[in-house]
């Protein structure tokens, strides 16, 4: 049974943010087995602002093409339509909330930062992992804390009782939402995701993103973006709402097969593609 | 406090002001300190000048208020963060790593400052 709170806030779920029309017709075509990268462009076209985003970023130097790429449908071929949907979710979540104008500039670019950096994390993990659909990897890191701007915008009062708690004890924001709420971001980010229908892995990824061995069939998945959690932690990308480390999650990590003598060039290797990235969808109220 | 424009910023200084743009959405919070991606910020807002802490003295010299990292910060703010974890092997490798990692950055003058 759910506490109380997230009874309140489960109740309110229609107000919760919706996505933008044009996300979720590309999210139906993109299911849809029949479409055509031409379907698909089509719909992207529409959308001026969109077109104009993916261009953007499918010129920047994260993907690296040697060509530039000025169509939207030979983004599409190359890219793919699960990239590209993905590409368009990313740019298009965080406008939902830029909107508002409850929380200062600067705790909103912070917090930007921090999903950025574990999306590039995630995508860091996965290509060493051999992984092969990176971006999917991207996406779920860059959406991993959206309950705590669920918390930021529907508890505002309550999301300042808990920073105060994180300064005054000096302990991890999720602990502090258990002592103050009872429930915690992964469980508030689990219902927006599931409103919104994102595929089940996105949503086991968000829920299970502190414990990832408890995700079941995506325990790989939540591991890698529990990993990156962790690393842009621990180099300053970001903040993340407290100043401590998570633990680790043992059969997560051992799952991961990862050596240890690798995390400092992974390190190294977020730290330069968050530099080359945060400029391209940096944040823009 | 010194009036500054938006070309003489440096990272590590720290605003005597708030910032606020045209239609006085705050941007930035009295008492943060600027990183590289901050003043780009504030240029793309149209920002000019902006306050920050310290004192003008005779002779044109200035001195600011900095919150400047270095090794010793580093290590300070890492074994602080990982204090809880550090029992874990894996959490102590990662805890090394980053402070190379920190300290890599110190020595680039092109890589920006995050901290808060």
């Amino acid at each position: 049974m759910n506490p109380p709170d997230l009874d309140r806030i489960i109740s309110r779920v229609d107000d919760l943010p919706t996505l933008p029309r044009t996300v979720l017709r590309i999210t139906e075509l993109v299911n849809d087995p029949k479409s055509s990268a031409r379907d698909l462009a089509r719909v992207i076209t529409d959308d001026q602002v969109l077109a104009a985003r993916l261009l953007k970023l499918v010129n920047s130097s994260f993907y690296g093409f040697p060509q530039r790429i000025s169509t939207i449908t030979g983004a599409i071929v190359l890219l793919g339509f699960d990239a590209i949907r993905n590409l368009l979710l990313t740019t298009s979540v965080f406008d939902l909330f830029a909107n508002r104008r409850k929380t200062s500039l600067i705790r909103q670019e912070q917090f930007w930062d921090h999903s950025l950096g574990c999306a590039v994390g995630a995508k860091v993990i996965g290509n060493y992992l051999r992984y092969d659909k990176v971006e999917e990897l991207f996406v779920s890191g860059l959406l991993h804390d959206i309950g705590k701007i669920v918390e930021m915008i529907f508890l505002p009062q309550v999301f300042k009782e808990i920073n105060d708690l994180v300064k005054d004890q000096n302990i991890l924001m999720i602990a502090a939402e258990e002592k103050i709420l009872g429930y915690s971001h992964p469980q508030i980010g689990n219902l927006l995701a599931e409103k919104w229908n994102l595929p089940p892995k996105l949503v086991s990824v968000i829920l299970h993103h502190h414990q990832p061995s408890e995700a079941g069939r995506f325990i790989l998945e939540a591991a890698i973006v529990h990993l990156a959690d962790i690393l842009c932690r621990s180099i300053d990308i970001g903040y993340g709402g407290d100043n401590k480390m998570p633990a680790l999650d043992k059969t997560a990590w051992d799952n991961l097969r990862i050596k240890p003598q690798v995390i400092e060039s992974m390190l190294a290797e977020i730290n330069k593609e968050f530099d080359d990235i945060s400029l391209f969808i940096s944040y823009s109220p | 406090m010194i009036r500054l424009k938006i070309d003489e910023l440096k990272p590590g200084m720290i605003l005597a002001r708030s910032v606020h743009n045209q239609q006085d959405l705050l941007l930035l919070e009295k008492d943060s300190s600027l990183t590289k991606k901050r003043i780009w910020m504030l240029k793309t807002w149209g920002i000019e000048q902006v306050s920050i802490k310290g004192t003008s003295e005779n002779e044109g010299t200035t001195v600011f208020e900095a919150e400047l990292e270095t090794k010793d910060t580093i290590e300070t703010q890492l074994k602080a963060k990982f204090a809880d974890v550090i029992d874990d092997p894996v959490m102590e490798e990662i805890m090394k790593a980053a402070s190379r990692q920190l300290q890599k950055n110190l020595s680039d003058p092109e890589k920006e400052n995050e901290s808060t």
